[in-house]
């Protein structure tokens, strides 16, 4: 970009240059999100071969469960499929062909944003907390 | 995208429809889980309506994720590293069904 400043012809993005957009966030998030829940299940896997071949091994999955480093890790996936979930639904209205007006789109991501942060803290409450 | 464009791309999004529904049911779930213990994880795995929706779980879970990863993969590695790539996630994901499958059959036969 030899004199950016003095052109009147449109730039083209540029990534530096992106102004920050819910929209664009949750699409990043929607991908990271994804990564998260590939690792998730397969640690689940985990879970059920241990519950599967023995006590021991299961006690041993159990503890991870129930450590600070597990606490992390169930807020974290729950928070990640609530996310994907509910962005998920947003992107399969889009395949449907609706849903695209900047003004839906933008106060969708925020919803999706805030719901999932609001459920994830209930499930989390009521699996330690109140609940159980 | 996989080189089966379109048949990867109706795949991703039927796994999702059923994948949306059997989400909730796990996230009511994982309340129950974070306080089971081993006896009662056996006898909760050991209802067999729970043991196909897990399964169900896993399996759509496995071929969604598959198609997901493989589609960043592409995105992002150009170089001869990709069908490295490519090659361990469908390793995962087939050993996903085959290690979760195996577990909830034998649990489930085994009471
Ligand atoms: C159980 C775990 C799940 C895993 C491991 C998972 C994983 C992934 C991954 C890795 C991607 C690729 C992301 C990208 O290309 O940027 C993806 C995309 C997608 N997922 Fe999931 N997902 C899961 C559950 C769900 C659920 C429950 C829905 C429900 C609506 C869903 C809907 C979608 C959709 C619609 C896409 C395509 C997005 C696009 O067009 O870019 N996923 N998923």
């Amino acid at each position: 970009m030899a004199d950016g400043a003095a052109s009147k012809r449109p730039l083209s993005p540029h990534l530096q240059i992106w102004r920050f957009t819910v929209t664009l966030a949750a699409s990043i998030t929607h991908r990271g999100t994804g990564v998260v829940l590939y690792g998730g299940l397969l640690l689940m896997a985990l879970w059920v071969i241990g519950l599967a071949l023995s006590p021991e091994l299961f006690a041993v999955v159990s503890a991870i469960i129930h450590s600070p480093l597990g606490f992390i890790l169930i807020v974290g996936f729950v928070w990640s499929l609530l996310f994907h979930l509910m962005n998920g639904l947003r992107h399969l209205y889009w395949d449907y062909g609706r849903g695209f007006a900047m003004k839906t789109a933008t106060m969708t991501a925020w919803l999706v944003y805030i719901a999932a942060t609001l459920a994830t803290a209930l499930i989390i409450w009521a699996g330690y907390g109140g609940g159980a | 995208m996989s080189k089966k464009g379109t048949s990867s791309f109706i795949l991703q999004r039927a796994s999702a429809v059923v994948l949306a529904p059997l989400s909730i049911w796990f996230l009511f779930e994982i309340v129950s889980a974070l306080t089971a213990d081993y006896a009662a994880a056996r006898a909760w795995l050991s209802a067999p309506l729970n043991a196909a929706l897990l399964g169900g779980f896993f399996i759509i879970g496995a071929l969604h994720m598959r198609i997901g990863l493989a589609e960043i993969i592409v995105d992002y590695v150009h170089s001869w590293a990709k069908d490295v790539l490519l090659f361990i996630n469908w390793l995962a994901a087939l050993g996903l069904i085959a290690v979760a499958g195996w577990s909830i059959y034998t649990i489930s036969f085994a009471g």
